[in-house]
């Protein structure tokens, strides 16, 4: 179920909202844990060598032409924070479709 | 490749697959129109007397009207937009003597081309008008369509023994018959990923979140290639009814009912009056239930808007890709023209390395109500 909350471009998008009772009866809403998606989902296009200073918005922004888009680069590698993504210089991050979109055919 | 677009061509006979390379190769142009209730695709190929399209794939089958679906979808800064998931419904071929010139078409419509093959008489004893449009939509649930259907806000529950509702006609007739009873749209919406469609029956609501402001005359923030503004006084009408007093019956009462929509707030602060003024050539004899509910519908479906402005964008410049039937803030035009308007319909025009829209927007009055649109 879509979250109005957060736009669609928004890692949050899809995560549906709970609502948990207080004892004294207060409902606090609360997003669900996002899971991160299994990777056999993506489809590698080409890699990027990671160098010195760079950082995961950085990637995207040159990569996919999008900075905010970061966290899709942290799915598609199975980073669980941004910052393993690009902590190790020389290496190197998928550069993917998204996530269910099928590569383009071969022949 | 991903630096920019990239495009999933996916066709096939009942189920997409990923287009093969030659006959990626060979597309020309992409060009998907997306309108209030409709949309359609084309798409174009360059072929040599030789090429497999002409001598393997056309024979075989592969573009095979209705049989085949063919789904485009647009990949722009890692976020997927499907701009269409329809059906062939044409082909043309223009040979030509001059090498390389000769041009394979194809033509298509969204997935409510399905929906209007075939003409069926169906009853439908004790079913409400919701009821009637699951039942119909729950036939194309193989194609991945998703129906989302709202009830009309006067409902109405025919009983068997008074009379029975029946569908003289396609499935796609009977929809749009049911939404138009009640001031509804419907259409088919492909996304949000391939293979899927939603079919939507209900009020037409503009969703109140915009999409990034269109800028023109702005220097480095322009985004947009060209933009006109029309003003029609003649599109807005005042619709008049007659009904009857109820005790005696004979003393015609008129009624006007302005064109405002509760569903389409005002864009403009000062909104176009309507200067024509038409009576109702509906004659009576229905339930109070049903007139009331066709005079709900008049007034959700609003009139034709005053202000229409056609214009055209690069994508790549703008950023994102322009979609219809959403809000989008419009600045640089001046204190009158400024401001939010609805997407009426869009053209996404794909070629190599250019991805290009035309735009029809529309709104009811001038000048804005808000007093910044959202970059």
């Amino acid at each position: 179920m879509a979250n109005y909350d957060f736009p669609p471009g928004s890692r949050y998008h899809a995560v549906p909202v709970a609502m948990r009772v207080g004892e004294d009866g207060t409902v606090v809403p609360y997003l669900l844990r996002r899971f991160l998606p299994p990777l056999d989902g993506f489809v590698t296009l080409h890699e990027h060598t990671v160098v010195e200073g760079e950082r995961p918005d950085l990637v995207a922004a040159r990569e996919l032409g999008d900075s905010e888009a970061f966290w899709r680069l942290c799915d598609a590698n199975g980073a669980m924070h941004p910052d393993e993504l690009t902590d190790t210089i020389g290496e190197r991050v998928r550069i993917t479709l998204p996530d269910g979109v099928p590569p383009p055919a071969r022949e | 490749m991903v630096q920019g677009i990239h495009l999933t061509l996916m066709i096939g006979p009942a189920v997409p697959v990923p287009a093969p390379r030659m006959v990626v190769d060979a597309l020309q142009s992409v060009e998907v129109t997306s309108g209030k209730d409709k949309s359609g695709f084309q798409l174009s190929f360059g072929v040599s007397k030789d090429s497999p399209l002409l001598t393997t794939l056309l024979p075989a089958g592969y573009f095979d009207p209705i049989a085949t679906r063919v789904v485009v979808m647009v990949t722009l800064g890692g976020f997927p937009h499907v701009l269409m998931d329809g059906l062939v419904t044409r082909q043309e071929l223009a040979p030509s003597s001059d090498p390389g010139q000769s041009v394979l078409t194809i033509t298509g419509d969204d997935l409510s081309t399905a929906m209007d093959l075939i003409e069926l008489a169906l009853p439908y004893p004790n079913m409400s008008s919701t009821v009637q449009a699951y039942q119909i939509l729950a036939r194309y649930a193989g194609l991945g369509i998703v129906p989302i259907v709202i009830p009309p806000f006067i409902p109405e529950q025919p009983i068997m023994t008074k009379k029975i509702e029946a569908q003289n006609g396609t499935d796609l007739e009977h929809l749009k018959k049911i939404a138009d009873d009640s001031g509804f749209v419907f259409y088919v919406e492909p996304g949000p990923l391939p293979g899927q469609s939603i079919a939507y029956l209900g009020p037409n609501i503009r969703i109140p979140v915009p999409q990034p402001a269109l800028s023109i005359n702005m220097d480095a923030h322009t985004n947009v290639e060209s933009m006109s503004f029309q003003l029609d006084g003649l599109a807005k009408e005042t619709l008049l009814v007659n009904v009857h007093d109820p005790i005696t019956g004979r003393l015609p009462l008129v009624i006007p009912i302005p064109s405002v929509n509760i569903f389409q707030p005002p864009l403009g602060a000062r909104p176009t009056p309507p200067l024509k003024t038409v009576m109702s050539h509906d004659t009576g004899g229905d339930s109070t239930e049903f007139t009331l509910k066709k005079m709900l519908g008049r007034m959700l479906k609003g009139a034709a808007n005053a202000i229409t402005v056609s214009g055209s964008l690069d994508v790549l410049r703008y950023g994102h890709v322009l979609r219809s039937k959403l809000m989008v803030g419009v600045r640089g035009a001046g204190l009158a023209y400024d401001g939010l308007y609805y997407v009426d319909s869009v053209t996404h025009k794909i070629k190599r390395g250019e991805f290009k829209q035309s735009f029809e927007l529309s709104r009811d009055g001038l000048i804005s109500l808000t007093p910044r649109v959202p970059t």
